[in-house]
């Protein structure tokens, strides 16, 4: 459904989300388990700040629950490999930063009774062109476990 | 596990149709090359356990939404309100 400018999608979780076609994330590989997935919306519900919904725009069940990865972590930094430098289009020499030219989102998943996220697997966006990956530059996970009391710890 | 040693240039192939050559060593990192039918899927292994948690977190809202209202009543903010799509990155 197209509203003005605006588009509007039916989610099986969000209910109708209206997005603008400008603000559709662009995955060219998908991500995987995923790999068709490559229109994607980030929402955000006011409330459920600072949580971030990644909606797939063609498949309406399809809906990802993420956090920004400092809200985990705060002092994360991320090394982009030349495999996602060249998904992303970013200059093998730039040194681009989470907050000003990245977005770095950690999907979260069910552990048991609780919550864990993979802060080794991040899905990227680059800002300036909303291109978007999930980036594995470490082999091995870095996984996190939400807490009883809301922190997140890390799994060893 | 069979273990096989390789030099550069050198493969190995399986099931008669696989080829898997070393391309080039380097001091921490070895580059291997695929050849192999296009049905054939070949993927980094952390990718495949990659894809089971992908899997695993497209079921949440499905299968385990009461853990998101833990996380939000945690976070101190459970209240419903409309979906509004991100300006991505304005304050994240």
């Amino acid at each position: 459904m197209v509203i003005g400018g605006t588009r509007v999608l039916v989610s099986e979780h969000l209910g109708e989300v209206e997005w603008d076609p400008a603000s559709e994330l662009l995955l060219p590989g998908g991500l995987p388990g995923f790999e068709d997935e490559r229109r994607m919306v980030a929402v955000e519900v006011p409330a459920q700040r600072p949580l971030v919904f990644l909606q797939s725009v063609d498949k309406p069940g399809i809906c990802f629950v993420s956090l920004p990865v400092r809200t985990i972590q705060q002092d994360y930094e991320i090394v982009l490999s030349e495999d996602d430098r060249a998904a992303l289009r970013i200059a093998h020499d730039a040194s681009p930063e989470i907050g000003v030219d990245l977005l770095c989102l950690a999907l979260l998943f069910p552990s048991g009774n609780g919550l864990e996220a993979n802060l080794g697997a991040p899905v990227v966006v680059n800002l300036h062109n909303l291109r978007c990956v999930q980036s594995q530059t470490e082999a091995d996970a870095r996984h996190y476990r939400l807490g009883e009391e809301g922190r997140w710890e890390p799994v060893c | 596990m069979l273990v096989v040693r390789r030099r550069a240039g050198e493969a190995i192939v399986l099931n008669g149709d696989i080829e898997i050559e070393v391309i080039e060593i380097s001091r921490t990192r070895v580059k291997l090359g695929v050849r192999a039918p296009r049905h054939v899927t070949v993927l980094r292994r952390e990718s495949v356990v990659l894809a089971q948690q992908n899997q695993s977190a497209a079921s949440l809202l499905t299968e385990s939404p009461e853990t998101v209202s833990d996380l939000l009543r945690l976070l101190g903010s459970l209240t419903t309100n409309s979906p509004q799509t991100s300006q991505v990155g304005a304050d994240m």
